[in-house]
């Protein structure tokens, strides 16, 4: 479906397209120059090629099966490949495919700030924005211009918008969670326009009453792969309230205050620190705990699952951080681990099972 | 807090020393001293007594040190020369989870905290350190209790994960020194990121240690880190002598001191004492081990658990590991920094790292030391705990026997978790590697 659709944006729209590796990036900057982000999270499914081969079975499946897919060219309809800083595996999958081959294409790196907001690396982001922006140029054809800039995002302010809202109001919104993760997933390789327009049809469908009568979960993660997770817990009867995984709700930016589109870089900048905590960008701990403690208690949902890739270190580290949070709350919590299969296992889906009964004696008024 | 420093002082100077003393006395009484004829190995070093005693006196003094002096728990890469101005007494977690490798009780520390929900997949040195906060089990009696925690990216993204984890733990300040990934060249502005954080650095260790650094004092550390940083070069270098005049995995454990205590007199000393010894080993033909016929590379970090079965293993049919990439680091980062620039020279220094640079660096420094030291095969451990190490690894293995024409083994274990780790399995794949030379 997506090869398609970048040989459309590229023959109507004269769009190039770049793939975009997980999770933080500037997308902005990549509207704002033509160029159409398609993002690579895996694919989930059995790697695509022998590629795999090259890295060790304790690398967690995305990357592995990125560089199976990278390597395999089923990615060459796009005319770069962008991998931003996310953890070790990432940034040596940069390496990897850029220096001993894999990938062909311009490979271009980001590396957002890691740590608390300070002086030095408000500085360095803006500079790194600017770094990116010239290396994508010649990919692009031409170079960023600051009132383009300004429109994506504004553009982009709306998406989010329009994402928070159908989280927020999730329980009023006529879709089950498996058509609502496919809509708000295909953001990661539509173009913003049209991504927009799916969203605001979704929007004018929310009704004036509940109409989600499942078990409330919270869920939390790196990607919600894969998707038949969602068609379980409807299955077992019940609904996600409350979503804080790295490729969804971590990416859906509330800014701390009105936002000053004078200087487009700054406002970038504003909306990085703006994101809630994640730990691929090395947010506090206790920071990030406090956010799903409030979401949490903002959603109603009567228990948590924790999602996780193998091997995902950054996400990992959280685990028991997270455990201790809702189990000090006296929150149910399901601990699910997975390797970007392409279906649930039989084993998950009767852990899943059990988990919503026990959760539907605890389901809180909202 | 006087009397708390009286204790610190005293563990220094006064116990530290006598424990050692007593140790080596019981020793000598035992008779260690020297090889068994059937031993494959060479005479052991007398360099090490000292190592043992200065690294006992280290941790000694540490269990005194929360109250006496500013504490700060320190990755191995982080610029620890901007804090001994200030009298920091500095914690490796590092060093501390290798100890607890080498006692084989990562299996149990990590089984305390897996209770938790951390993961085996994590890296057993950070395990092992998690473990130990909460068990309060320690090889090393008690890890002071630190006023600053302080994480450099330049060896892995894993220490910022692990620790916002000590900092959510212990509520107390995180630095987190961040150096953009080297791919070539590091551009401008990722330079300059790195140095405008180091003076954020000072700031806040002066507000933490509630003193100001001197240029001085500063110029002064950095000069005795970088004289430190050659001496271990030097006594790298002598195993580029046939044969080499102690082993690999020797390195391994005399790589303490310039970890741990870089940046102080008696760190450069002892490694002066280790170079004399070795360069009249060199003089007098001794080796590491007693028949050294093959000359090997290792890369990555020790398996702390079985070093001393791999290297007898080895030394029995006469391969020495005569340079290894993880010890090489260390005499090379601490090289570019200079006191006459010392926080310009720290952003080349420590951006600069093994790890923070890309896969062609990676090709380059195992092609340079395996023609430096005229190794004729070499050993990539594949490491489950240290990925930014090991994701490469099976390209290097093909582009460095292509390029030298020589047997290349990768080896699948952990640095610290004995139960990723199948010995039977590694002595097969060894003694397949083994008989490749005949």
């Amino acid at each position: 479906m997506r090869s398609p659709y970048i040989a459309q944006q590229r023959a109507e729209h004269g769009r190039r397209a770049v793939a975009v590796l997980p999770v933080h990036y500037p997308k902005e900057i990549l509207t704002a120059m033509g160029l159409l982000a398609v993002e690579v999270w895996g694919p989930p499914g059995a790697p695509v090629s022998a590629g795999a081969g090259r890295l060790q079975p304790y690398v967690c499946a995305v990357v592995r099966n990125a560089l199976a897919f990278l390597a395999s060219r089923r990615a060459d309809a796009v005319d770069a490949a962008l991998f931003p800083h996310t953890c070790d595996s990432l940034q040596g999958l940069a390496t990897l495919v850029k220096d001993f081959g894999g990938w062909s294409r311009p490979a271009l790196v980001f590396q957002h700030p890691r740590g608390a907001e300070r002086p030095s690396s408000r500085a360095y982001y803006l500079r790194e924005l600017l770094a990116l922006a010239d290396a994508l140029a010649p990919i692009a054809g031409a170079p960023l211009h600051v009132d383009r800039l300004r429109d994506a995002i504004a553009l982009h302010r709306r998406i989010d918008e329009a994402r928070a809202d159908l989280l927020d109001r999730r329980r009023r919104l006529p879709l089950d969670d498996t058509a609502l993760y496919a809509l708000l997933r295909r953001g990661e390789w539509l173009w913003p326009e049209d991504h927009l327009r799916e969203l605001s049809d979704a929007r004018a469908a929310i009704r004036p009453d509940s109409v989600q009568r499942g078990v409330p979960l919270m869920i939390t993660g790196y990607v919600p792969e894969p998707a038949s997770l969602f068609d379980r817990l409807r299955d077992a009867g019940a609904v996600v309230v409350a979503d804080d995984y790295a490729a969804i709700g971590r990416r859906v930016i509330r800014p701390r205050g009105p936002l000053d589109l004078c200087d487009p870089f700054s406002a970038l900048a504003e909306l990085y620190w703006s994101a809630p905590p994640c730990p691929t960008c090395a947010s506090d701990q206790d920071a990030r705990m406090r956010h799903l403690l409030d979401l949490y208690d903002r959603s109603g949902a009567a228990g948590v699952i924790v999602h996780q890739q193998k091997f995902c270190e950054p996400e990992l580290f959280d685990v028991a951080a997270i455990r201790r949070a809702f189990a000090a709350r006296g929150a149910r919590l399901l601990y699910l681990e997975g390797e970007l299969e392409r279906d649930l296992s039989s084993q998950a889906t009767t852990r899943l099972e059990a988990f919503v009964e026990l959760a539907q004696g605890k389901a809180r008024p909202r | 807090m006087i009397g708390r420093r009286v204790q610190f002082e005293l563990a220094t100077w006064v116990a530290g020393p006598a424990l050692a003393a007593f140790e080596r006395a019981k020793r000598a009484r035992r008779g260690e001293r020297s090889t068994s004829q059937g031993s494959p190995f060479g005479p052991p070093l007398e360099s090490t007594r000292r190592l043992k005693e200065l690294m006992t006196t280290h941790y000694l003094a540490g269990r005194y040190a929360d109250g006496a002096v500013p504490v700060a728990w320190v990755t191995s890469g982080f610029p620890v020369e901007i804090l001994r101005p200030l009298g920091f007494h500095a914690v490796y977690p590092e060093n501390h989870a290798a100890l607890c490798g080498v006692q084989r009780v990562v299996p149990e520390l990590s089984d305390a905290i897996e209770r938790e929900g951390y993961s085996r997949d994590l890296c057993s040195y950070a395990r092992a350190d998690i473990g130990s906060l909460t068990t309060g089990k320690t090889p090393v009696g008690r890890l002071p209790r630190p006023d600053l925690l302080c994480c450099c990216t330049n060896i892995c993204q894993t220490v910022l994960y692990w620790y916002r984890t000590l900092a959510a733990h212990f509520r107390v300040p995180l630095f987190v020194l961040d150096t953009p990934y080297v791919y070539g060249e590091a551009p401008e502005h990722h330079r300059q990121y790195v140095r405008d954080q180091l003076d954020e650095l000072v700031s806040m260790a002066e507000r933490v240690a509630g003193a100001r650094i001197t240029a001085e004092e500063l110029a002064a550390v950095i000069g005795v880190a970088r004289e430190g940083t050659r001496l271990w070069g030097q006594c790298l270098e002598q195993s580029r002598a046939r044969p080499a005049p102690w082993t690999g995995f020797d390195g391994f454990f005399h790589i303490a001191p310039i970890v741990t205590l870089r940046g102080t007199e008696p760190c450069n000393a002892y490694y002066r004492m280790l170079r004399d010894e070795l360069t009249d080993r060199v003089a007098r033909g001794i080796g590491g081990i007693r028949n050294e016929r093959h000359r090997l590379l290792w890369d990555n970090l020790p398996i702390w658990f079985e070093v001393r079965a791999l290297s007898t293993l080895l030394a029995e049919r006469g391969f020495n590991f005569v340079c290894t990439s993880y010890t090489n680091a260390w005499a090379e980062a601490g090289s570019k920094i200079d006191p006459a620039d010392p926080l310009g020279s720290a952003v080349d220094a420590y951006t600069h790292i093994i790890l923070n640079q890309d896969l062609p660096n990676r090709l380059d420094v195992l092609r340079r030391l395996s023609r430096d030291y005229s190794v004729d095969g070499a050993v990539l451990h594949s490491d489950r705990s240290c990925k930014p190490y090991s994701i490469g690894q099976i390209d290097l293995r093909q582009r460095l026997a292509r390029e030298l024409g020589f047997g290349v083994l990768l080896l699948e274990a952990d640095h610290g978790d004995p139960r990723a780790y199948s010995p039977e399995q590694a002595e097969g794949r060894f003694a397949a590697f083994m008989e490749s030379f005949s």
